[in-house]
């Protein structure tokens, strides 16, 4: 495999990732801080501020997530994520152990119609469309999290493995998708060794590991998407032929297996809802922020329509014509729609520089709340670590927007370089695949544009 | 490691693993908020009262009755979770903390020395219902805790109206009205130059409260004055108490309470006033539309009516519009200091400091 480095060729490290206790520990840790954040949501102050659940939640996570663990350890989130664990452990009856025998649940099979991201796609924007309030309000903050933990068991009773995780979380939806991005991926080292391995313990589970939770081989891992991190298998493997890599950055996106058009949608609903975003909190509209606040139920009603028809119609729209466009430009028979699938892996880089500028915005601006938070993480007047009182400071308030640009225009060229290079994938030659990127290139620097105006203040 | 070390090893691990999971699902959360609604409170020197201060749509200050006994130290702990909210406490406490920002919380001390009933209120515009973001606070005597002194009797001006039947919401319109804004600068050497000629009960202060500056315009005609002499000398008499000091903290409590309906020049046309137009208005607090906060510059309106008429109307507010009472924040004497202020409007007045 070229341009990789093999992490796992570390002992230390291999033999962390092995322990059957790596995972657990870390989800007990991030299980810790997410009562906090539901018991802040529910009984601290109503001054999201000064509160945990708003502050550590979508501002610390938030920004860790997208700014730092997304792009270069693409899912290790889910590795150690807490909303999954408490069903995980009842379908395993343990926390540490492998404990033998089958994982306890009622063994319904998921519908094979919801075998995709759909429903995390409506899932994102059903939370989306609400976000105003949740990123606010500590209380409905807390529902949500509640609210994720209960589906998580719900479903954890009901199906075998991370059903939950791979096709129902709204958040894991994107860390997917983005992840094509990012600079470690869990790969097998030697395809064959696989292929001639008959029991495939990665998949049935050993006496010291479970089976992938995550439904995969990873004999067939190209990209990913799907793949949790959770290194099961690498613990399974008897072959030792399971290797964490560092690789180039956005190495997934070029490959052509498993593009779908609900990947496709994802990538265009989560470049839409960074662009709304920062047009609804970061643009001169201050009615826009007020319907989307819920101002009233007829103002909020008109926001959400224009918001899910933009998520949904607008922008795929537009993105459909330039795909057509690029269809017209070339003389090839690729029909649209495959075009349109297959381009849309070029907003991936665009949409995550443009979701990391976004976040720019508020964690330079409110990052500083959290310091205060350390000493009073419910906003009840406790001084833990004496910071109570740090006042609120903006983070290098001259920095913020240059880096913004910066990062915008990097998306920018990345994700023509992309198109380019999946115009290759179809074209026969540099020039046809040249032309027919010249229209998805130009939808991409209007996005761009749209993106820079708000930042610049528009 | 044996098999059979390593067997009770991650056995260990997965008890120790257990108790972690109950130390953070069940224990924590109980201790946490065992401490902190138990024992905390149990073992605090000075009580601390929680107040949540939503717009009145969200609920306005919750809790909406407060109890504290007097002399009693507590402190008061606001969160505000929407908009800015402005926090004072009345009436004739001097009780009045700066804004504070939405997602933020402010703390304070206070001791009330005298049992009453006071009103907590919001002294910013902050909603179409602003005005009713209000709570009771209780301040009862520790001697005798069930008894709370009944401090809102009728206000004896107002019943002094009532009495005369004299109807506070009808329209008070001038007969007649000067051609531009009379000037107490020029009225003051009026004044002057009528010496002894000056009827007396124009310089009591009972007969201009009970009296409109049309009616002492038209006394003083009688002894002689051009209209627009007189007109000026009116001008002086009912802005001659207010001096400088005076006039300032009349204007501070005109801006926090008044200014945000009625305008900050007194033209009726504060942000309240453009709300006032729109349904929401109407719907929350069940006032007509067309009824627009009055306009104090308004000279056919204004000078019709008596400081006594104005005093009522900011003390019990105004039937059928959405004027509110004030009478629980400000005291009688502040209510008088602002009534003599709002003459400022229609009337120029004679200080080089004040409005011109």
């Amino acid at each position: 495999m070229s341009h990789r480095f093999e992490l796992t060729r570390s002992l230390w490290l291999k033999a962390l990732l092995k322990s059957r206790l790596f995972q657990p520990i870390l989800m007990l840790l991030t299980l810790f801080f997410f009562v906090v954040a539901i018991i802040a949501g529910f009984f601290g102050t109503p001054a999201g501020s000064h509160n945990f659940s708003i502050i550590f939640v979508w501002i610390v996570w938030w920004a860790l997530l997208i700014i730092v663990l997304v792009p270069f350890f693409g899912r290790l989130w889910c590795t150690i994520c807490p909303i999954p664990s408490l069903g995980e452990w009842f379908q395993r009856r343990g926390i540490i152990r492998r404990i033998p025998g089958p994982l306890r649940s009622l063994h319904w099979r998921w519908p094979r119609r919801l075998r995709n991201i759909w429903l995390q796609n409506f899932g994102f924007l059903a939370v989306a469309v609400f976000s105003p309030i949740v990123l606010t309000s500590p209380s409905v903050s807390a529902w949500v999290l509640v609210g994720m933990i209960g589906l998580a068991i719900g479903l954890s009773v009901l199906y075998e493995n991370r059903i939950f995780c791979r096709y129902v979380c709204p958040v894991g939806g994107f860390i997917g998708l983005y992840s094509l991005v990012s600079s470690l991926e869990l790969r097998v080292k030697d395809l064959q060794v696989c292929k001639d391995h008959l029991t495939k313990d990665c998949v049935t589970g050993t006496e010291c590991s479970y089976g992938c939770p995550w439904l995969i081989f990873p004999g067939n891992l190209e990209r990913n998407t799907y793949c949790g991190l959770c290194m099961e298998c690498l613990k399974a493997c008897p072959k030792d032929n399971i290797a964490l890599n560092l690789r180039p950055f956005g190495a997934d996106l070029l490959v052509t297996k498993g593009r779908s058009l609900d990947e496709a949608y994802k990538a265009l609903i989560m470049l839409a809802c960074a662009l709304l975003y920062s047009a609804i909190l970061l643009g001169p509209w201050g009615w826009l922020k007020e319907w989307a606040n819920m101002a009233s139920l007829p103002h909020w009603a008109a926001y959400a329509t224009g918001f899910l028809t933009a998520n949904l119609l607008v922008l795929p729209g537009l993105f459909w014509l330039a795909t057509l466009a690029a269809q017209k430009a070339t003389s090839l028979q690729t029909p649209v729609k495959r075009l349109f699938t297959d381009y849309a892996y070029s907003l991936v880089p665009m949409g995550l520089t443009g979701w990391i500028a976004f976040s720019f915005s508020f964690v330079f601006v409110n990052g500083s709340y959290a310091i205060s938070l350390l000493s009073d993480p419910f906003g009840w007047g406790w001084d833990l670590l004496g910071t109570r009182t740090v006042p609120w400071t903006p983070f290098w308030p001259g920095v913020m927007t240059t880096l913004q640009v910066m990062l915008l225009l990097l998306g920018l060229v990345f994700s023509i370089v992309i198109t380019y290079r999946i115009g290759l994938q179809h074209a026969k030659t540099h020039t046809q695949a040249w032309r027919s990127t010249l229209p998805v290139a130009s939808f991409l620097t209007m996005v761009t544009l749209a993106f820079l105006w708000l930042y610049m203040g528009g | 490691m044996s098999e059979l070390q390593t067997k009770t090893s991650s056995r260990q691990s997965e008890w120790l693993a257990r108790i972690t999971l109950i130390l953070i699902l069940v224990i924590f959360p109980s201790a946490l908020l065992g401490y902190q609604f138990w024992l905390r409170p149990a073992l605090a020197d000075i009580r601390t009262i929680e107040i949540v201060a939503a717009a009145p749509e969200a609920g306005g200050f919750q809790p909406d009755v407060i109890r504290v006994a007097a002399g009693e130290k507590v402190r008061l702990r606001f969160s505000v979770p929407d908009v800015a909210h402005g926090f004072a406490i009345g009436p004739g406490l001097g009780l009045d903390w700066s804004q504070v920002d939405p997602g933020e919380v402010k703390e304070v001390e206070v001791t009330f020395d005298q049992a009453g009933r006071y009103t907590l209120y919001c002294n910013i515009w902050c909603s179409p219902n602003h005005w009713r973001m209000r709570s009771t606070i209780e301040v009862y005597d520790p001697e005798q805790p069930d008894r709370l002194p009944v401090n809102d009797t009728a206000d004896p001006v107002i019943a002094s109206l009532i009495a005369r039947q004299v109807d506070i919401d009808a329209p008070h319109e001038a007969v007649t009205i000067p051609t531009g804004r009379p000037s107490a600068a020029r009225g003051q050497e009026i004044i002057a130059g009528l010496g002894k000629a000056l009827p007396a009960e124009l310089q009591s202060q009972v007969w201009q409260r009970s009296h409109s500056p049309v009616e002492a315009w038209q006394t003083l005609e009688v002894v002689g004055l051009s209209e627009a002499e007189a007109w000026d000398a009116v001008a002086y008499l009912w802005l001659a108490e207010l001096d400088d000091a005076q006039r300032q903290a009349a204007g501070s409590l005109y801006a926090k309470n008044c200014a945000a309906c009625h305008g900050e020049s007194g033209d009726g046309q504060g942000p309240g006033a453009t709300v006032w137009a729109g349904q929401s208005l109407d719907q929350h607090s069940g006032t007509h539309p067309e009824e627009k906060p009055a306009a104090f510059t308004e000279l056919r309106t204004m000078l019709g009516g008596t400081s006594e008429i104005y005093y009522a109307k900011v003390r019990r507010g105004g039937m059928g519009t959405g004027m509110p009472g004030f009478g629980p924040i400000f005291t009688p004497d502040e209510t008088w200091l602002l009534v003599e202020y709002l003459w400022t409007f229609p009337l120029q007045s004679k200080l080089p400091s004040g409005r011109q």
